[in-house]
Parts: structure tokens; C-alpha cells; sequence
């Protein structure tokens, strides 16, 4: 089974308003994709546990003109609440490069 | 007749928006915009203002972009419509968008108009909502967080700074009305920025919206991606994309994958005047690097929402900066942290709240478990969160002498445990602030919270 990395061109995070964290995996062909989308990895189910949250909190969108994935899920601190670790949530995305799809 | 009035009375069946730059006052690429000055649009944008650097600026009333950069950038647009007499349309003024960001943007404009020798017509348009309509709204139900949770009493709302709320195309459509060659608005939707003046003219709004939503971040919707003037064709088929940087290729692939950008969802967006779906847009390429596109749908909401911003202050801040290269002590370093702590709270008495970051082991994420092998150095950020500046500093640097020099077992680097980059290492930081409010709410009275004004400078 290969990794998220070695398949995706893009694998990014980033705030979707101050309460809200967004993922997107991009990927370079239309087969990756499709592999991608079809992975029991990438549900809800299987994410709830790579960010320690409830599957209920978390949305995965297929987005097929864009060959992209999306995952979005509430944010656990507002972003720029004290003690917050990343106001623009531009590097949350770690957890999901050793994904195996 | 200014500017708006020449535009509306020419109704061009295909119209030229120049979008110029996602956000003003970081510098903008001035030879991309020159190029799209030479295609001669029709009109010009420019959104100035993201809720995505945090609550300070909110709070606060400041800019994040610096002043004199800020200045040079409106004097590039204004100049850029002036030269060309096209309407020129600001959104989200001095990054948030309330009353002090408005009031300083417009300040500058005057100072611009001075310098330069130039005369125009503005209408400014104000964004701050009373916190008394947000009551109403939170004492009816009519208050939901969005995107997440945000529980937010009476004393919460009480507590903000500043409240905003960010505009749909009504307010810009009033603002049209009187004619102006420049349309300045507190906090704004980056769409309505550019969709105020097609939808005057009839262009389908789904079309629309669909362009206002990509062109607003300028070239970030090309390959390779970035800050340079982007110029839309709007026709009766649906618009044109293309980057006036011919580096930047607007391609299918990349325009379709702009609409994961920093949204919930992909495909579906809601504005305060409807929902747009891109579910069913065709993106066809023109040639390499220019992309048209056309097929979403729009849907008329039947009652305006709009999303309420507000920041509350929660104390001052003030911050430890150290480092540490020794793995004994990293080892140890969780546990020290909160020996440290508490011997603080006993020294220094009072409530704060303290929040350490140790880059290297997870000042970034909020790992679950360790990783497997110890980083060589660890950066420690300590920051303090206390009711005044005196109290967050004199906590800051008690924890600093304590982790410097505490002891524990098998402990080598017995003349300090910490590296300090220069002195001293403890920072006042000043206010801090949270989003106290990120809500939608449902209005109907929209020229009572965007009032118009208009004046000649």
C-alpha cells in the first residue's frame, strides 16, 4: 500500500474561518485519485483516530474537477486563542503524509 | 458623471475586472499590474483584509500590513483607476475592516489625493455593528456559530472591541447608486468586492460570483500560484481567467482546484445574498494559459445572513524565548515544565495562564505520542497570559531563572540548562485578544449597519 506522500502533489492544511481546519490532497492524474478516493483510509471513520477526533467532526469532500480530497473538522483551540500553536493552521497537515491509502 | 455612472451607462456586454491584489498593503507586483492597466478594464479591486491573521487586528483597531507599504499600494490603485477613470472598489479596509481600520484607510486615501494632485468622488461604507443588534440576535437564537463551535454569551459580546460584519453586495449596490469613482467598505465579502458591479449590469450572477470567488486572491488560482494582477472577461458565456503575469498559467485544472482554498466545502459557497454552486462548472482551456469558464448555479437566498466578527481582549501577553541543546534536559523537559510552574505560581502569586511550546517536540502540532528518536535542539516558548503587562512579564521571567537553573537527576549542564538568543528573553507582548464572536446572523436593515457616505476629496 503506498503512502498519501509518494501518491498526492499536494497535501496542505489551512484555517476555513477561525473555527474551522480544512485539508486538502490534490493529486497529479486522474488514477490517483481515484485510488485516493476509493481508500478506506480517507473516511471519517479512519481519520478520527490520525487526529485523536470524533468522526462526526470530520467532513470529507470528493472533488473530481480538481482531482482533490477535502477534509474539514472544527478547530480544538480558535485560532489565535492563547495557547493556540498555529494561528493560519498552515502546518497541520503532518499527520496525514504516512497514510497508507 | 464619475466614474461609476460612465461605467453603467456604457453597459458593455463584456467587462474587464482587474483584480489587483488579494491583499493590499504587503506590496503589489507592479509589473502585472501595469500589464493588466494595459488591457484597460473596466474596473478595479482590491480586497485589503483576511480574518486569517488572528483576533489582534480586530481587537485592536490596528493594521497587520505597515503603514508606509499600505500607503503605497492605495496610491498605486488609486492612481492606476484615476489614470484610466474606471471605478475603483476596496473591501475590508485596513484588514479588518471596523471603524479604526476604515478611518485610517481613508485618512491615507486623502493624504494620496493631496500628494498627488488628484481629485474624486469616494463613498466609504461602514461595517461595526452595535452590540446591542448582536444581542437581539443571540437573545432570539438567531446566533450560530460558523464552522465550528464558539459558545458566546451576553458578557462575551459585551467584552469585544470591535464588532464587524461582513457585507454582501447590497451595501456596494447603494454605494453605485451615488455615483462614486471609488468604493471604500469596512469588512466586506472579497466576492462582493468584485460582483457589486456585473450584477448592477445583469451579467448572470452565477457567473458572477463563481469569478468574484477566484479572482479575489489574484493569481493564486494559476500554476505556479501568486500575487500578480489577475484580470476576469466577463460575457454572456461565462468569464475568461488569465494571470497578467505570463508566468502564471490559469489552466483548468488549477482554477477548478482554487475553490478548496480555505473553504469548508468545495463546492458549495454561502454568501449573504445566496449560495453559489460550482458543482457542475465546466472549466475549458483557452489556450495554455488562459482558462474560460461557465456552468455554476446561484440560488437567491430569501433571507440575508451575514457573519459577524468580533474580538474580545484577555489580558496581556508576555513571552520567554530559550533554547535548549542538551538531551538530558530535553528528556526531562515536560516534567521540568511543570515542576517549573508550579514553583512560579507559589513565587509569583496572582491568576495567569501559562502555555509552553517546545519546537522541536510539539510547539507546531499537539503530537498524541512522542516521536521516535529526541531532536538535537528544542526551542522553548513560554507564553503568559495575565490581567495586566506587569504580572504576565514577572511570571515570564520566574519561570525563566527556575528552567534555567533546575536541577534533576543525572543532570550534566550544571551552569544552566538554556540558551537565550540575546536579553532580555522575556518579551511584553502586550493586549492579547480572542475571536469572541464568528457567527451568522440573519439582518434585514442593511443601510442602517453599511451606511454610505459619501464625500468629494
Amino acid at each position: 500500500m503506498p503512502h498519501l506522500v509518494d501518491m498526492a502533489s499536494v497535501i496542505r492544511s489551512k484555517n476555513a474561518g477561525p473555527l474551522a481546519i480544512s485539508f486538502d490532497l490534490m493529486f497529479p492524474t486522474e488514477a490517483a485519485y481515484s485510488q485516493a478516493a476509493r481508500s478506506p483510509s480517507l473516511t471519517p471513520t479512519a481519520l478520527s483516530s490520525v487526529f485523536d477526533r470524533p468522526a462526526g467532526d470530520i467532513q470529507v469532500t470528493h472533488y473530481s474537477s480538481a482531482l482533490a480530497i477535502k477534509i474539514t473538522m472544527p478547530r480544538s483551540v480558535v485560532s489565535g486563542s492563547p495557547g493556540d500553536r498555529d494561528v493560519y493552521g498552515a502546518q497541520q497537515h503532518l499527520p496525514l503524509l504516512g497514510l497508507h491509502i | 458623471m464619475n466614474a461609476v455612472g460612465k461605467l453603467l451607462s456604457r453597459r458593455p456586454s463584456s467587462l474587464r475586472v482587474l483584480s489587483a491584489s488579494g491583499q493590499l498593503g504587503y506590496g503589489i507586483p507592479e509589473k502585472a499590474l501595469q500589464a493588466g492597466l494595459a488591457r484597460r478594464p473596466d474596473f478595479i479591486g482590491c480586497d485589503m483584509g483576511s480574518i486569517d491573521p488572528g483576533p489582534a487586528y480586530l481587537g485592536s483597531g490596528v493594521m497587520a500590513t505597515s503603514p508606509a507599504v499600505t500607503r503605497k499600494d492605495l496610491a498605486l490603485v488609486i492612481k492606476a483607476a484615476r489614470s484610466l477613470d474606471v471605478p475603483l472598489v476596496l473591501g475590508t479596509a485596513g484588514t479588518s475592516g471596523a471603524g479604526p481600520h476604515l478611518d485610517a484607510t481613508l485618512e491615507m486615501i486623502r493624504s494620496i489625493a493631496q500628494d498627488e494632485g488628484l481629485h474624486f468622488r469616494m463613498a466609504s461604507i461602514r461595517a461595526d455593528i452595535p452590540v446591542e443588534r448582536v444581542a437581539k440576535a443571540l437573545a432570539a437564537n438567531q446566533l450560530a456559530a460558523l464552522g465550528g463551535t464558539l459558545p458566546v454569551s451576553l458578557a462575551d459580546l459585551q467584552s469585544c472591541t470591535h464588532i464587524v460584519g461582513q457585507m454582501g453586495c447590497e451595501p456596494f449596490d447603494r454605494a453605485l447608486h451615488l455615483d462614486p469613482d471609488i468604493i471604500i467598505a469596512g469588512r466586506a465579502c472579497d466576492t462582493a468586492i468584485f460582483a457589486a458591479i456585473p450584477q448592477r449590469l445583469s451579467f448572470d450572477m452565477a457567473n458572477v460570483m463563481h469569478m468574484a470567488k477566484i479572482i479575489e486572491c489574484t493569481s493564486i488560482c494559476c500554476e505556479p500560484g501568486g500575487r500578480d494582477a489577475m484580470l476576469a472577461t466577463l460575457n454572456a458565456s461565462g468569464f475568461e481567467l488569465e494571470s497578467m503575469n505570463p508566468d502564471r498559467k490559469a489552466t483548468p485544472l488549477s482554477v477548478a482546484a482554487h475553490s478548496l482554498y480555505e473553504q469548508a466545502d468545495p463546492l458549495t459557497f454561502t454568501e449573504p445574498d445566496g449560495t453559489l454552486s460550482v458543482e457542475n462548472a465546466r472549466y475549458t482551456a483557452i489556450d495554455n494559459r488562459r482558462t474560460h469558464v461557465t456552468g455554476a448555479t446561484w440560488e437567491h437566498a430569501s433571507q440575508c445572513t451575514i457573519k459577524v466578527e468580533g474580538s474580545a481582549p484577555v489580558g496581556h501577553r508576555a513571552v520567554l524565548l530559550a533554547a535548549t541543546a542538551d538531551p538530558r534536559f530535553i528528556q526531562a523537559l515536560r516534567d521540568l515544565l511543570r515542576e517549573v510552574e508550579t514553583t512560579t505560581r507559589a513565587l509569583v502569586p496572582g491568576k495567569y495562564d501559562i502555555f509552553p511550546r517546545l519546537y522541536g517536540l510539539d510547539g507546531v502540532v499537539a503530537w498524541p505520542a512522542a516521536g521516535a528518536a529526541p531532536p538535537r535542539e528544542v526551542f522553548v516558548l513560554v507564553e503568559v497570559i495575565a490581567p495586566d503587562q506587569g504580572l504576565a512579564l514577572a511570571a515570564a521571567k520566574t519561570f525563566k531563572q527556575f528552567l534555567l537553573h533546575q536541577g534533576f537527576p543525572r543532570r550534566l549542564c550544571t551552569g544552566g540548562n538554556l540558551a537565550f538568543p540575546f536579553t532580555p528573553p522575556e518579551l511584553a507582548a502586550g493586549p492579547a485578544y480572542r475571536f469572541a464572536v464568528y457567527h451568522v446572523m440573519p439582518v434585514d436593515e442593511h443601510e442602517t449597519l453599511f451606511p454610505v457616505h459619501l464625500e468629494n476629496v
